[in-house]
C-alpha cells in the first residue's frame, strides 16, 4: 500500500516555517481526510496541519518543539491504493527526512515529490492581494472623517484584516477601549503642530550633522549691549549661505523645483503646549546688528502668542535652537512647506588639539544639524550648506 | 398540518379563483393534466371553465392573456419551464410591459415561471431569467424563497395591476415545507431579513436563500454572524433594506443562481457602491452560477451553481479582507 507524505503546508503568505507544538494523533491511528493531526505555531498564530487524505499514520518524522520549513515532510500516512488513486496523490514513497541532513532542512526531493493535493490548514486567513497595513477601506475613511481622526491615529491598532489591515471592527474595538482611559482635550496649537508634523512626515526626511566652534561667535556677541543669542547668528549665517545659492531651500512639486522668492527665515520659539515660528523677512539683506531689535520683538510676540499673521508663514527654512533645553543633538522635522530645518545643539567645552601649539586647548563646540527633504537635497549639498554656515559662524565679522 | 411550496402555490391559485371571478388560469396542460408540476391539480374540477389548456405556443398564450387583461380579466399564465417564456418574450416585453405606459390601460397578468436547476435538467429546463425580465420597465419580478411568500406573493401578483413575472424555484416545490401559511405577508417590494448578523450581509433570493442560510450556519461555527437579506422581489428592488444591512455589517456578498453578467447581484452592488460607498469595509463580492450554459451532468451541475460550500468560501473571502 502506498505511503503519502504529510507536508508542512504554506501557512500564510509571509510564513516560511513553523514550530511543532504537539501531535494530535499517534502512529497507528486511523485518520480521515482534513482531520487536524498536528498543532503548529508560527510567528502569527497557532494552527493545525490536517491530514492530506484518509489512512493510517505510519510515523511522525518531525519532533515537538522543532521548527520545520514549508514543504518539509513531517510524517507519512499509509493509504489504500484506491484512496491514493482517487485523490490523485503520488504513490511514490517519499524521501525520508533523515537523508536531507539535519532535521528541519528541506528534504532534497520534496519539491518533485510534493503531492498534487496540498494538505489544507484550518483557521488560516487568506491574504488579499491589494491589502496592506496602510490600506483604508471607504468605510474606514468615512468613519475617520466622522470622528475627526487621521491615519496616524490608527498607528497603535493591531489590524486583524488581510495583510494586517485595520478593519472597521478593529477601529471600533480600539475606540471602545480608549473610552476607559483618562483623556484631556488637546489645545488648538497642539493640534496645529500635530497636523504640520504629520503632513511633513509624508516626505523622506534625512539629517546630517557637523560640529561647529562657537568661541568667536560668543566673543563677537559681547560687542552688543543686547547680547544677541546664538540662534540669531545661525539665522543670519543660514540667510547668507542661502542667498549665495537658494537651491537647497527649493521645494520639489511634481517635476519642478520651486525656488524661494526671498530669504525669509523662521525661528522656532517654544510656547506653552507647542511651538511658534515667527519669521525674519529678508534676513540676507540686513546685517546682524540691524536684526537684533526686530528679532527680540518677534520672539516676545511669539511667546505671548500675539504674532500677527504677516509675521509668520511663508518662510523658506527654520532655525531651531534646541540647545536651550540642554540637548546636544536632535532630529527636528522641517515644516511641511519647507525643505530645511537647521538645529543648534547645546554648547560644550571640549578639548581641541591645536596643531600649531602642539597641545589640547579648551574650545566651545556645538553640533549643527540639518534635516532636509531628501527628494530635493542630498548629503553632499546638505554638508556644503552646513559647512558654509559653520564657516560664517566662525567668522562672525562677516555677519 | 404541513404544506409544501408547490401546494402553497396551488392554494393561492384556488383562493384567487374563488375570490375574484375575473381570474382564470391558462397554460399548457394546466387543465385535466394539472400542470407540468401539478401546480393546478384538480383546479379544473373546482373551477370549471376557468382553468384552460393552451396550445403549444408561448407567443399565443401571452398574447391572448394581454388581450384578456385589456378586456378586464386577470389571467394567470403558467409557462411549463421559465426557459420557454423566451418564445413569448415579444408579447411580454413589447406588449404587456408597455401597455399601461402607451395607453393608460393596465395589464394585470401574472406569468408563473418554474425556474432554476434541478439534477440533470440541463440547459433548456434550468434557467433563471429574473435579470432579463427585471431589465424591462413595466414588469414586476417576484422571486419567493419560502412557502409563506409563495402563497402571499402569488396572491399579491394576481391582485396588482402591473404584469408580474412570478419566478418559482423548482427545487423548492416538493421539499420546502411550512407548518402553515398566513393570509398576509410583507408588502410587495419589501425585502426580508432572513437571518440577523453583524459580520457580513448576504443579499440573495429564491432557492439561494436556503443555500445561504446553510452557509451561514457553517460560518457560525467559525464565529461569524452572517446577515441574510431575502430580496423577495428583485424588481422593484428594496435598496433601503440592503443599505441598512450593509450599514450594520460593512461587508456585502450577493448570491444568485443566475449568471453573473448584468445580474441582480451586479445591480445590488452598483446601488450599494453608489449610495453607500462609505459603509463598505471590504470590496463587495458576488457569487453566481458559472458563466456557461447549464450542464446536464449532475457532477458538473453541482459545480456550476452556487452551493452552501461555495457561498461559505466566498463569504470567507469577504470576511477575511
Amino acid at each position: 500500500m502506498p505511503e503519502v507524505p504529510i507536508v508542512m503546508p504554506q501557512l500564510g503568505e509571509s510564513i516560511a516555517e513553523a514550530i511543532i507544538v504537539s501531535f494530535l494523533v499517534k502512529p497507528g491511528d486511523f485518520v480521515t481526510a482534513d482531520q487536524p493531526i498536528i498543532e503548529v505555531e508560527t510567528n502569527k498564530a497557532t494552527m493545525q496541519v490536517t491530514a492530506p487524505c484518509s489512512g493510517k499514520i505510519v510515523e511522525f518524522k518531525a519532533k515537538e518543539n522543532e521548527s520545520y520549513p514549508v514543504g518539509a515532510i513531517l510524517g507519512t500516512i499509509l493509504v489504500s491504493e484506491e484512496e491514493a488513486t482517487k485523490l490523485g496523490l503520488t504513490t511514490k514513497h517519499p524521501q525520508p527526512i533523515g537523508t536531507a541532513g539535519k532535521p528541519g532542512a528541506i528534504p532534497h526531493k520534496s519539491i518533485e515529490e510534493k503531492p498534487r493535493v496540498q494538505p489544507t490548514v484550518t483557521g488560516l486567513p487568506v491574504p488579499a492581494n491589494l491589502a496592506g497595513a496602510s490600506y483604508m477601506s471607504p468605510r474606514m475613511k468615512a468613519r475617520l472623517n466622522e470622528l475627526g481622526l487621521r491615519a496616524a491615529d490608527l498607528a497603535g491598532i493591531q489590524g486583524t484584516g488581510a495583510g494586517g489591515r485595520v478593519t472597521i471592527q478593529d477601529l471600533e474595538r480600539f475606540l471602545a477601549q480608549i473610552e476607559k482611559h483618562k483623556t484631556t482635550p488637546a489645545s488648538p496649537l497642539r493640534i496645529a503642530v500635530a497636523d504640520a508634523m504629520r503632513r511633513s512626515w509624508t516626505r523622506p526626511i534625512a539629517m546630517v550633522a557637523m560640529p561647529v566652534q562657537l568661541d568667536k561667535m560668543l566673543e563677537h556677541r559681547k560687542n552688543f549691549p543686547e547680547k544677541p543669542g546664538p540662534a540669531l547668528y545661525v539665522v543670519r549665517a543660514l540667510a547668507l549661505a542661502l542667498a549665495e545659492d537658494s537651491t537647497p531651500a527649493g521645494r520639489l512639486i511634481g517635476n519642478k523645483i520651486v525656488h524661494p522668492q526671498s530669504i525669509d527665515i523662521a525661528v522656532a520659539v517654544e510656547v506653552s503646549d507647542g511651538v511658534m515660528v515667527p519669521v525674519i523677512r529678508n534676513a540676507d539683506k540686513k546685517p546682524l546688528r540691524d536684526l537684533i531689535g526686530p528679532y527680540r520683538e518677534l520672539v516676545s510676540l511669539a511667546r505671548g502668542k500675539k504674532l500677527p499673521p504677516e509675521m509668520t508663514g511663508g518662510s523658506i527654512a527654520t532655525v531651531t535652537n534646541y540647545g536651550v533645553f540642554g540637548l546636544t543633538f536632535g532630529t527636528p522635522i522641517p515644516l511641511p512647506e519647507q525643505t530645511l530645518v537647521l538645529g543648534l545643539g547645546a554648547a560644550q567645552k571640549v578639548p581641541h588639539w591645536d596643531e600649531s601649539l602642539g597641545q589640547f586647548i579648551p574650545i566651545t563646540q556645538a553640533y549643527l544639524t540639518l534635516s532636509f527633504d531628501h527628494r530635493v537635497l542630498d548629503g553632499g549639498g546638505a554638508g556644503r550648506l552646513l559647512g558654509r554656515v559653520a564657516y560664517l559662524l566662525n567668522h562672525p565679522e562677516l555677519l | 398540518m404541513s404544506i409544501t411550496y408547490l401546494e402553497a402555490i396551488r392554494e393561492a391559485l384556488a383562493r384567487a379563483l374563488a375570490e375574484d371571478p375575473r381570474v382564470f388560469i391558462y397554460g399548457q396542460d394546466v387543465g385535466r393534466f394539472g400542470g407540468a408540476f401539478k401546480a393546478t391539480k384538480n383546479l379544473i374540477e373546482q373551477f370549471p371553465g376557468r382553468v384552460i389548456d393552451a396550445p403549444i405556443s408561448e407567443d399565443a398564450i401571452i398574447g391572448l392573456a394581454v388581450g384578456a387583461a385589456i378586456e378586464g380579466l386577470r389571467p394567470v399564465i403558467e409557462i411549463q419551464f421559465a426557459d420557454f417564456s423566451l418564445l413569448g418574450l415579444n408579447q411580454i416585453v413589447n406588449q404587456a410591459a408597455t401597455l399601461f405606459w402607451r395607453t393608460g390601460t393596465p395589464c394585470p397578468i401574472t406569468i408563473r415561471l418554474p425556474s432554476g436547476g434541478t439534477i440533470g435538467s440541463g440547459p433548456f429546463h434550468s434557467q433563471c431569467l429574473e435579470a432579463i425580465y427585471a431589465h424591462f420597465p413595466g414588469l414586476i419580478v417576484m422571486t419567493p424563497a419560502t412557502v409563506e411568500d409563495a402563497y402571499t406573493m402569488l396572491l399579491d401578483a394576481i391582485k396588482i395591476d402591473d404584469p408580474v413575472i412570478f419566478i418559482e424555484h423548482k427545487l423548492l416545490y416538493y421539499h420546502l415545507k411550512a407548518d402553515h401559511i398566513h393570509d398576509e405577508g410583507l408588502p410587495v417590494g419589501k425585502a426580508r431579513i432572513a437571518r440577523e448578523g453583524r459580520d457580513l450581509t448576504i443579499v440573495t433570493y429564491s432557492a439561494m436563500v436556503h443555500e445561504s442560510i446553510a452557509a451561514a450556519e457553517e460560518l457560525a461555527s467559525e464565529g461569524y454572524e452572517i446577515e441574510i437579506v431575502d430580496l423577495r422581489t428583485v424588481k422593484p428592488i428594496d435598496t433601503d433594506t440592503v443599505i441598512a444591512s450593509v450599514a450594520r455589517t460593512g461587508r456585502l456578498l450577493c448570491v444568485s443562481e443566475a449568471w453573473p453578467w448584468g445580474g441582480v447581484g451586479a445591480e445590488v452592488i452598483a446601488r450599494v457602491v453608489s449610495e453607500g460607498f462609505g459603509l463598505l469595509d471590504a470590496p463587495p463580492l458576488r457569487l453566481n452560477a458559472k458563466d456557461t450554459p447549464i450542464p446536464f451532468h449532475p457532477n458538473l451541475w453541482s459545480m456550476h451553481r452556487p452551493t452552501a460550500r461555495t457561498i461559505a468560501d466566498a463569504a470567507r473571502k469577504v470576511l477575511r479582507f
